[in-house]
């Protein structure tokens, strides 16, 4: 039977659909790429130049790493350092460079935040050879997610007083999450089946009425509830999940759902053509 | 300081084969796989398509350390066909749901794109309207700066 697909909703950073006909495997397999296997960037190594704020140098690389920056299309626009022709040079090809320079001459208490990172030009060109990556990347791409737009709220790196100062130089990387949780492009993927608990893949405990104390979910109007005298079947088999995928940023919601099918599916290759 | 590299739990290294198919000599028409570098994800899906299949007797995996990045599937079947031949067609049958899967996420987005694009159904909305577009950027001025790029998200 073929896999049924339904979007209930579609926004730039989430969307929630429903699928039926699968496996429970496969809707499972399906999150855990969506979560650990999609390449994005992120800040990897820092140099710090002078920090005189009340975070120690590591609390301050530590959330410049958090920071989403935008990975669109980060599989065509930049390599992966192990990969890369330079040898761990990090290049223009495999990174990129963010700087970061804020001073307070003021009496005042200053916010540090991601729309200080600057992007810079590489310094380190690559070899002679052909290299595609940095034509492919959008205008924005390594950015912090909402750089230069009124409308989103800056991330903040640290506060600063008068006098002190913070310069930092960060290396952009690319990475997958299976590495570094920096590096997932979801923020939160929910997922659930048999929202009334027929297939009894849970027991829930309860004080005094399990009914009252366990209120049914959203997804449980997308079901039948068990009648009073129904059986148990234990033969039956989840068929319908429902998801809620919420990226960061870094890829848009559909660039991860999509990209899921590809990611998957090169795996299978890989045990398919050896297998034989 | 001497901890190994993470990526060496996901990338082949030079000299590794990813697929090593050890046949068993006690039971008939049997084999243990050992897979390098996959993990559960993997590892689950195809244990459930394998029992999907008629040829199938047995399949079953484990991934035996966490430690270690690789899972042992081990398949028997009623002879009508060899362990690897039958996964050789699990994963086969596997990308093709996974393409299906692709087109019908293709369909959904276009006509979700055709409704107003993201966030549009919902903006209308009213009350919800701010916490359903976090970002401001709303459904018609998307484009060149926006991050998100909607259709044009892989178009170069
Ligand atoms: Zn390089």
């Amino acid at each position: 039977m073929d896999p049924v697909l339904r979007i209930r909703e579609y926004q730039r950073d989430r969307v929630n659909f429903v699928l039926e006909n699968v496996d429970l495997a496969m809707a499972n397999s399906l999150r855990r790429v969506m979560m650990a296997d999609l390449p994005t960037v992120a800040i990897d190594l820092v140099v710090v130049e002078a920090n005189t704020t009340v975070l120690p140098d590591e609390f301050i690389v530590h959330r410049l790493g958090m920071v989403p920056l935008v990975s669109t299309n980060c599989d065509a626009a930049i390599r992966y350092t192990r990969d890369c022709n330079c040898e761990g040079e990090s290049c223009e090809f495999c990174s990129m460079i963010l700087t970061l320079h804020v001073k307070c001459n003021e009496s005042i208490t200053m916010d540090v935040t991601s729309n200080h990172l600057e992007l810079q030009p590489h310094p380190e060109k690559g070899i002679e050879e052909a290299g595609e990556e940095p034509v492919r990347r959008t205008e924005n791409f390594g950015l912090p997610v909402g750089k230069n737009d009124p409308d989103v709220d800056p991330i903040l790196i640290c506060k600063i007083r008068k006098g002190q100062e913070l310069k930092v130089k960060c290396q952009v990387k690319k990475g997958i999450a299976k590495e570094h949780a920096k590096w997932s492009p979801c923020s939160a993927v929910a997922f659930e089946y048999d929202p009334h608990n027929k297939l009894r893949h849970t027991s829930y405990w309860y004080e005094t009425d399990e009914k009252a104390e366990w209120p049914l979910g959203e997804n449980a109007r997308e079901e039948e509830p068990s009648r009073e005298d129904e059986l148990f079947d234990f033969n039956a088999k989840p068929n319908k999940f429902y998801f809620d995928v919420e990226t960061d940023g870094s890829l848009g919601a559909q660039e991860v759902v999509m990209k899921v099918c590809d990611t998957f599916a090169s795996s299978e290759n890989v045990a398919d053509e050896r297998s034989t | 300081m001497n901890a190994p590299n993470r990526y060496e739990l996901y990338v082949i290294e030079e000299g590794e084969t990813p697929v090593e198919v050890i046949e068993d000599t006690k039971i008939p028409n049997a084999a243990t796989i050992k897979i390098l570098k996959q993990d559960h994800t993997l590892g689950n899906m195809l244990r459930a398509q394998l029992l999907t299949m008629p040829q199938v007797l047995f399949a079953g995996y484990k991934v035996p350390h966490p430690l270690h990045p690789y899972f042992i599937l081990k398949i028997q079947t009623d002879g009508t066909i060899t362990p690897d031949l039958v996964l050789s067609e699990a994963c086969n049958q596997l990308i093709g749901t996974l393409s299906t899967l692709e087109s019908k996420f293709k369909r959904e987005f276009s006509f979700k794109e055709a409704d107003g694009g993201p966030g549009a159904a919902s903006a209308a909305g009213g009350a919800f309207a701010t916490s359903d577009d976090p970002y401001g950027t709303g459904a018609g001025t998307g484009g060149g700066a926006g991050w998100g790029n909607r259709d044009d998200y892989l178009d170069f």
